[in-house]
């Protein structure tokens, strides 16, 4: 039986879609249009980076959400707001809009430096017109534009990180955006919504795989930590400048609290952003978990206010005499001072570099787990340099694992899931379980639909039972 | 004297040209001077279609000559094979692709964008 054309809803991902970078997802029903993300890809530059926005019509957009500040999620915003037909109203939360500033002039430097040309996405003056445009919301509350409903939920992942609860027209459906259900040492944990959705987009970087869990994985960081310290070596532990490494420099911190004789062994952070945005965090600690709200009260100092741990303004004014702890960015060591300090530790074995964040495909961080013999230099020509150093990944990155996310599957209950922010093969597995799982279901009323659609493939969803349901109901 | 071609990705605002010598550029050579000019770097990650504004076709046979003077639009897109994007072809800048042995250049080689692309076409113009 054929069904209204306005009974479909439309998705479509212009990134995202079986990959892990630039993420942009159209949802589109009832004429109504809401884009959700605006980010690019690590492993790619210039208009290479940018999710596939020739594929949409993008002055039909009315509503931009966007999840959380990572790039692979905001920073194409200024992109679009300036250079594309774009007219829409663009939200995210409080926290989010404060470090976006920081992280996207940041982000326009690096990309001016490491470019030849001045073939950049966007300029500072793009982003100061763009950001003036942008509304914060604040959690739990529902805002509505033009018939589009929204409410902000606690995603876990990093400070300011937001599920988004939508509803068009009847149809209700939740993004998750990234986000985490452990608690660690400062974030709010995923909340699950009390409605019943329609539809859950959902992420899926780790498709089946297991975390170790958290006291064991610190264990692990910690003690390979004071292992190559004491052996003279230096540790490299490279981060994307916001996220886990405030959850690592609070790790850090109390162990050295808890550890007198290490008082000599310097810890540096070495990310002059990470350095502007502590203050951010300081502000917010009233929007993140009780535990770190407690210390802050009882204590009455500032837990980000590190008392072992100093900032490093820049390499020229670091004394590379001895053992180290270095926490540095970018995470997947693309260029920058991690890069410039892995080149430079390397060659020598007591040394280590400790992966802790997700490594997207094609970067030199994804490589390395691979240890290969040799790798090549930044500085171009040709030029290798040896790999004696360890490598160990330890992942500290604030995803779901497949437990936690099927967990978050079935208390959310709904009947279609669209899956996004994950490599191909994470992805299918993801699926094949989740079908598995559900496959008694399957040809009955409550069966559920699971989606994997790659990038500007077109999903259709038929809701007329709904519209039906409510003429029959008025 | 230089000519130039202007074009459009979909998305974007403002127009960009490309310019050359002569009075006319080839679809191929057309294609990797916007690849080169966005740096949009080795190709393998998009497939990178043109079309005639006007009649939203697209200009499938690359040893197709644009007259100096016309604009079309480009559209960078997911390669149907992932990893294996036909980006790739213009940056390494081999012969320009068989197409024209096959058939004529002739409005019939070129494919019609679909229901779809239309809708989105029509209203980005
Ligand atoms: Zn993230
Ligand atoms: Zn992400």
């Amino acid at each position: 039986e054929p069904v209204d054309q306005s009974d479909y809803l439309e998705f479509i991902a212009l990134g995202g879609g079986n990959e892990v970078g630039r993420s942009c997802h159209i949802i589109n029903y009832r004429g109504k249009t809401i884009m959700l993300d605006a980010g690019v890809h690590p492993a790619l530059n210039g208009l290479s980076a940018l999710p596939f926005y020739d594929d949409y019509d993008l002055s039909t957009v009315d509503v931009l959400l966007i999840s959380h500040f990572h790039l692979d999620h905001a920073a194409s915003l200024p992109y679009v707001m300036t250079h594309t037909d774009f007219k829409g109203r663009v939200f995210m939360t409080h926290p989010t809009k404060a470090i976006y500033r920081w992280l996207l002039s940041d982000y326009v430097r690096v990309s001016a430096i490491s470019s030849n040309d001045a073939s950049t996405l966007y300029t500072d003056a793009d982003l100061n017109a763009s950001f003036e445009r942008i509304e914060a919301i604040d959690y739990h509350s529902t805002t509505e534009v033009d018939g589009i409903k929204f409410t902000a939920y606690h995603a876990g992942h990093v400070l300011g990180a937001a599920m988004y609860f939508i509803e068009i027209g009847g149809i209700k459906i939740l993004f998750t955006g990234d986000y985490s259900r452990e608690e660690d040492r400062h974030l709010n944990v995923a909340e699950v919504p009390t409605e019943r959705p329609d539809i859950l987009i959902t992420e899926s970087t780790y498709g089946t795989s297991t975390h170790q869990p958290r006291a064991e994985k610190e264990t692990r960081l910690l003690s390979l930590i004071t292992k190559t310290i004491l052996n003279g070596g230096r540790c490299l532990l490279p981060v994307f400048s916001l996220g886990n490494a405030q959850e690592l420099l609070l790790i850090l911190d109390e162990y050295w609290q808890n550890h007198p004789e290490l008082d000599g062994i310097p810890v540096f952070y070495a990310s002059s952003l990470a350095r502007k945005c502590l203050a951010v965090y300081q502000t917010f600690i009233n929007m993140m978990n009780d535990s770190i709200r407690k210390k802050f009260r009882d204590d009455n100092s500032n837990p980000f206010q590190f008392k072992h741990i100093r900032s490093l303004k820049n390499l020229e004014r670091f004394d590379d005499l001895g053992p180290c702890v270095m926490v540095a960015s970018p995470g997947m060591l693309q260029n920058g001072v991690s890069r410039e300090l892995l080149e430079r530790w390397a060659p020598e074995a007591k040394n280590a570099l400790i992966l802790t964040g997700y490594s997207v495909d094609g970067t030199l961080a994804k490589q390395i787990l691979n240890e290969p013999s040799e790798f090549a230099s930044i500085t171009g020509g040709g030029i290798k340099v040896p790999r004696r150093l360890y490598v160990e990944e330890i992942s500290f990155a604030a995803h779901v694992d497949y437990k936690q996310n099927a967990e978050f599957i079935d208390l959310v209950n709904a009947p279609n899931i669209i899956l996004v922010h994950g490599e191909q093969t994470n992805m299918s597995r993801l699926k094949s379980a989740l079908l598995g799982k559900y496959k008694d279901l399957r040809l009955t009323e409550n069966e559920v639909k699971v989606f994997n659609p790659r990038n500007s493939e077109e999903l259709r969803l038929p809701f007329r039972g709904v519209k039906r349901a409510k003429i029959v109901g008025s | 004297m230089s000519s130039f071609v202007y074009y459009k990705f979909r998305s974007q605002r403002e127009p960009l040209r490309v310019t050359f010598d002569g009075t006319g550029i080839s679809i191929f050579d057309l294609k990797r001077e916007i690849i080169l000019a966005n740096k949009l770097g080795d190709g393998t990650d998009f497939d990178l279609s043109v079309y005639n504004p006007d009649t939203n076709e697209e200009y499938e046979d690359d040893s197709e000559i644009l007259s100096r003077s016309s604009s079309v639009v480009a559209r960078r897109k997911p390669p149907a094979k992932p990893g294996r994007g036909t980006g790739a072809r213009y940056v390494s800048a081999r012969a320009p692709a068989p197409l024209a042995s096959i058939s004529a250049t002739s409005p019939a080689s070129r494919k019609a964008v679909g229901a779809n692309d239309q809708k989105r076409l029509q209203t980005t113009q």
